[in-house]
């Protein structure tokens, strides 16, 4: 194997093999990963990286493969990640998703890369960032993440995507439930598929009821929701275009993922991170600003009370996190003083939470937030009112 | 930790046959015996598998065979040397006759298969080439 | 034993000489072994009148060539008329053919059948393949010259012509130009289009796959159509068991995907406003036969009074000639074997002999050399032979259905029929069979059963003489290979398709794929174009290239 530096000119050459061998080296973390991600981190920031992620049946593939056609057509080098799951038995994978996009697949400006999900959950693979980050480095102007979405929450594509496509099916509104609560935080854009049947129409007007449902989010902040049939390409040149102007706004990315829409964003990342109690509950960070955010907690066996639903503690801590990293986002101190909480409805063991932190009010020493805690299916479970006293004083840790 | 990662396999069909019961069980099977397949539908082109095996750093080529397509390998080793990937092994199953297989080998493709062969000896000729080509 | 327990409390005597049965054979060797069989049912050690006592025989099983069939569709079957010795044959250019194709007349076959070469399969002409590919499966036909040359000497108006012709059926368009060249009417010219089943070659045999779903499923409407007015000796429809099965089906998987197939194929028929009087006539059946003797046979007679039934019931058809359930069998390559390969000959004597008792009204029976390559003339005519002796030394023609009214065949021929149903029933539960393979639910069944079977043959429950038992050392050389078409003969067939391209008038050819381009954008009848360009000396690629720029070649759905 050739001194690294060599690779990465050689990569960044155009060299399809030296590029294939460095994702391997870089996918399975080989002796060689570190000194190949050191000579390409200089070279980041040119991709921009979509994650498409939906149930079976969407047709991904045959958009995908639609997509790639109008990008390439743009005169972009588009690469492509398909990520298939393993067997949890045997450890092996069967690897089909990119022979169905069986048109592109051919084309010089095309590279695409299969891996394996190998266990690790959320629709990814362990070191699919890293992946990801060959790809920018090698110069390509697009990388697209296909991901299987079985009804999970995809969430793990946001962690590595700027842009987030959820592709839906028609008739999907029959059953909601395929589409988590997850993937609704996480989606920049549906994409209604297969347009042309019947009942796109219907599902298209069920998942913007849904969208509306969530609150706190005005309505022209929507995600858009796109038609498309990926077949014989309508509508994919306008999903394409809205990408790309997207991808101009966006800054540009660094190494291992897209950068947090703000500064109070990464702030969040890093407070709830050094939270011990936090990890302890198992509680996830989704969104974070100036003001706001939402944690979600998945109710497990440890959080149950002597009757067997979730303990008010945890609903309570769920909340409580989400309002402390709301009030802290301005980078001072802010504790809580008084909070009243209230309990609608009973929550089993399994049920996924989301609790979301919003400002009523703020003064130079005081804080008012409201917190709702909302199941899967958008009912509410609780609501949690607290007042935060702001001290002024800079948070430990952040200079 | 390069060890321990499964064997990178194609499974494909060239030429013009499209029957693809074998090459599916194949697939399945080596999927079961822990490999990470890349399975790709019959009346590939050989350039598109070669671009296949290029990025997908494949250790083996299964090439699958029951009409007269394997006729067609000794051009597929021809693309594969060109593109620089003579590393990558390549084996072949189906009805291949006797005098063939002789020539198939003489080609470069490194084992031939025949209809009711055990699976397992499939699998363990890909662990064996795959352990061969990452030395 | 199946019987309820809670009779009254005088036993029969019936009742009584089982127990005794039972008891003595519960105290044999080999008595725990179970016994099951390919579409998963247990074989039980004995059928009695307590499996099927035989009541109301009108009703279920009937009179030859009476509702429901099951005994079979016409009044005298084989004892009338034996079945039609149809050898499927195809290879190197059309001369090489046309000899083989007498020679096998001269030895008692009775019908043509035409396998043309993978190129031709694929869509493609002689001069845009490589080389080494040509004529080493099947016949190298492109061109009306070609097929006139195929079937130079034959009677095309006397004997039926079965044609492996996908959509869009260039292969008959061309036998049709020939026959208008011969001034015969094409009223005269019989036969069956073998491959116009586009689902079948979606899920399981791809080799026939051709135009993308969409627009094979609106090529066949036509192709049904057309030859209802204009050929109406030809069965259009052709729905293909065999691909199914071949591909890892149960055998009762195989008749109710079939039968699923055809009852959406008649839909659709039904859709264009054709009357099922006149198109299911038209509607035949092919299917594989495998070695497992008695349920080939029980699944045949199940799939025969079912078709019976749906014809009538769910389609309303009147005639009886729309009940009739018309199969051609082709003896399973699948069972065959590489190793020994002469036991092949056995194999398929008892394959020919289930589908002579199922009932069938065509037969192909395999060459032993089949699993080796394309069939040498001596095995070819073995073939042939083994059909002679089982008609005329075992005289199998010389009683109707001879195993009807046996309490075994009865009983696991009702089994089969309850079993089809329900899995016809999941079918129409997922809309249908175009609906049911786009979701892929056909092929993970097929794939599931062709998975399982693979895994029997592995761990020696299902024995296999020669592969998983009573092995031998192989000697590869043994048996005689056929030789590939010489690279002369290919070169000249090369020659005269330039030639043809050369001599022939440029632009009624240009016109004639102009208005095929036009018919397939619109909704005029796509066959009838294609029979014209035939006919104006459109070559069969020139033909496919036109409708893959329009309806698209699209790609199998494959399940691993």
């Amino acid at each position: 194997m050739n001194a690294p530096a060599t690779l990465a000119e050689r990569i960044r050459g155009g060299d399809r093999r030296a590029l294939a061998r460095a994702i391997t080296a870089v996918e399975n973390e080989t002796g060689e990963a570190a000194s190949i991600r050191a000579a390409l981190a200089a070279h980041l920031g040119r991709a921009q990286v979509t994650g498409i992620t939906g149930p079976p049946g969407a047709g991904k593939s045959t958009l995908v493969n639609a997509l790639v056609k109008v990008l390439v057509g743009y005169g972009r080098r588009v690469a492509v990640i398909a990520v298939d799951p393993s067997s949890p038995v045997s450890g092996g994978a069967v690897l089909g998703d990119r022979v169905r996009m069986s048109e592109m697949q051919g084309h010089d400006a095309v590279f695409i890369r299969s891996l394996a999900a190998r266990g690790h959950l959320g629709g990814l693979s362990r070191t699919t960032a890293q992946v990801i980050d060959v790809l920018d480095a090698a110069g390509f102007d697009d990388v697209l993440v296909e991901t299987v979405g079985a009804g999970q929450s995809e969430v793990e594509v946001a962690k590595v995507a700027a842009h987030r496509l959820v592709v839906c099916p028609p008739g999907l509104g029959d059953d909601v439930q395929a589409i988590k609560a997850g993937i609704l935080e996480i989606a920049d854009a549906f994409v209604v598929n297969k347009a042309d049947l019947p009942d796109a129409a219907r599902t298209e007007r069920e998942l913007r009821a849904m969208l509306a449902l969530r609150s706190g989010t005005a309505a022209d902040a929507q995600p858009p929701v796109l038609m498309t049939v990926a077949t014989n390409g309508e509508g994919v040149a306008a999903l394409a275009d809205w990408l790309i102007a997207r991808g101009r706004q966006a800054p540009p990315r660094a190494a291992g993922g897209p950068r947090p829409a703000s500064d109070a964003a990464a702030l969040l990342e890093r407070l709830i991170a050094r939270d011990a109690f936090a990890r302890h509950l198992g509680l996830e960070l989704l969104e974070a600003g100036e003001g706001r955010a939402a944690v979600r907690m998945r109710v497990g066996p440890e959080h149950v009370n002597f009757w067997g639903s979730c303990h008010g503690g945890a609903i309570f801590s769920l909340a409580d996190t989400a309002l402390g990293l709301a009030c802290n986002s301005y980078g001072s101190v802010a504790a809580l003083i008084d909070s009243h909480m209230v309990f609608s409805v009973a929550v089993k063991a399994g049920e996924l939470l989301t609790a979301r932190a919003e400002e009523v009010s703020r003064t130079r020493k005081l804080g008012v937030y409201r917190m709702e805690v909302r199941r899967e299916d958008a009912v509410l479970v609780a609501s949690l009112t607290g007042t935060v006293y702001r001290t002024g004083k800079p948070l430990p840790g952040e200079a | 930790m390069a060890e321990q990662r499964p064997p990178k396999v194609i499974v494909t069909k060239i030429g013009f046959d499209g029957h693809d019961r074998g090459s599916r069980v194949v697939a399945a099977y080596l999927r079961d015996a822990g490999m990470e397949v890349v399975y790709t539908p019959p009346w590939q082109e050989i350039a598109a598998v070669v671009k296949l095996a290029t990025e997908e750093d494949a250790d083996v080529i299964g090439v699958s065979s029951l009409a007269t397509d394997h006729r067609l390998v000794p051009k597929l080793m021809a693309a594969l040397r060109s593109a620089g990937l003579e590393d990558v092994r390549v084996i072949v199953g189906g009805i291949v006759p006797p005098k063939d297989e002789r020539l198939l080998l003489e080609a470069g493709v490194a084992r031939v298969f025949h209809p009711g062969g055990a699976l397992g000896d499939i699998a363990d000729a890909v662990r064996a080439l795959t352990h061969e080509r990452r030395r | 034993m199946n019987k309820p327990i809670n009779r009254p409390v005088a036993q029969t005597e019936l009742e009584q000489a089982e127990r005794r049965w039972q008891a003595a054979f519960e105290a044999s060797p080999g008595a725990a072994r179970r016994a099951v069989n390919r579409s998963g049912f247990e074989v039980k050690p004995l059928y009695t009148p307590q499996d099927w006592p035989g009541e109301r025989y009108l009703e279920t099983l009937g009179f030859p060539g009476e509702y429901p069939h099951t005994r079979g569709i016409y009044p005298s079957m084989h004892r009338g008329r034996s079945w039609t010795q149809r050898q499927l044959i195809g290879l190197g250019v059309p001369e090489d053919y046309n000899a083989r194709l007498k020679a096998l007349l001269a030895h008692g076959a009775s019908a043509v059948s035409l396998i043309p070469c993978n190129s031709v399969f694929r869509g493609y002409d002689a001069d845009e393949v490589p080389e080494e590919l040509l004529g080493t499966c099947g016949t190298v036909v492109n061109t009306v010259d070609d097929m006139a040359r195929a079937l130079a000497d034959i009677p095309i108006d006397r004997i039926s012509c079965a044609l492996n012709d996908p959509s869009p059926f260039t292969l008959l368009a061309l036998v049709l130009a020939v026959a208008k060249r011969r001034g015969i009417a094409w009223t005269k010219i019989s036969g069956t289009s073998n491959q116009s089943d586009c689902i079948s070659h979606f899920v399981a045999n791809h080799m026939f796959f051709r135009l993308a779903l969409p627009g094979a499923r609106r090529v066949l409407v036509d192709h049904i159509a057309f030859c209802n007015a204009q050929v109406p000796g030809w069965n259009p429809l052709s729905v293909v068991g065999q691909h199914m099965q071949q591909a890892g089906a149960t055998p009762a998987e195989a008749m109710a995907f079939t039968l699923a197939s055809a009852i959406q194929y008649a839909e659709d028929c039904q859709a264009r406003g054709m009357d099922p009087d006149s198109f299911l006539p038209r509607f035949t059946f092919f299917f594989d036969i495998s070695v497992s003797f008695f349920e080939e046979i029980a699944k045949f007679r199940a799939g025969r009074r079912l078709w019976a039934k749906i014809a009538r019931e769910r389609f309303g058809a009147k005639d009886p000639k729309a009940w009739r359930f018309k199969f051609h069998g082709q003896t399973s390559g699948v069972d065959l074997t590489r190793q020994q390969p002469l036991n092949n000959i056995a194999r398929v004597a008892v394959q020919a002999m289930a589908g002579i008792f199922g009932g069938l009204q065509s037969l192909h029976t395999d060459s032993y050399d089949e699993v080796l390559s394309v069939p040498t003339a001596e095995a070819a005519r073995i073939a042939v032979a083994t059909q002679n002796v089982l008609r005329e030394e075992a005289q199998l023609t010389e009683v109707i259905d001879p195993l009807g009214g046996s309490y075994y065949l009865e009983s696991l021929t009702d089994q089969m029929q309850a079993h089809i149903e329900s899995i016809i029933a999941r079918i129409d539960a997922a809309g249908g069979m175009y609906q049911a393979v786009e979701q892929g639910l056909v092929q993970r069944m097929i794939g599931d059963s062709a998975f399982a079977f693979q895994k029997r043959v592995e761990r020696g429950e299902q024995t296999i003489v020669g592969v998983n038992a009573y092995q031998t050392e192989e000697d590869p050389d043994a048996y005689s290979v056929l030789e590939y078409p010489q690279r002369e003969r290919i070169a000249a067939q090369l020659a005269r398709l330039a030639e043809y391209k050369a001599q022939r008038l440029n632009a009624p050819v240009a016109s004639a794929l102009d208005a095929l381009a036009r018919a397939a954008q619109g909704s005029a009848n796509v066959m009838a174009s294609v029979v014209a360009a035939a006919e104006a000396g459109a070559t069969h690629g020139e033909i496919c290239a036109c409708l893959r720029r329009e309806l698209g070649f699209g790609q199998p759905l494959a399940i691993v």
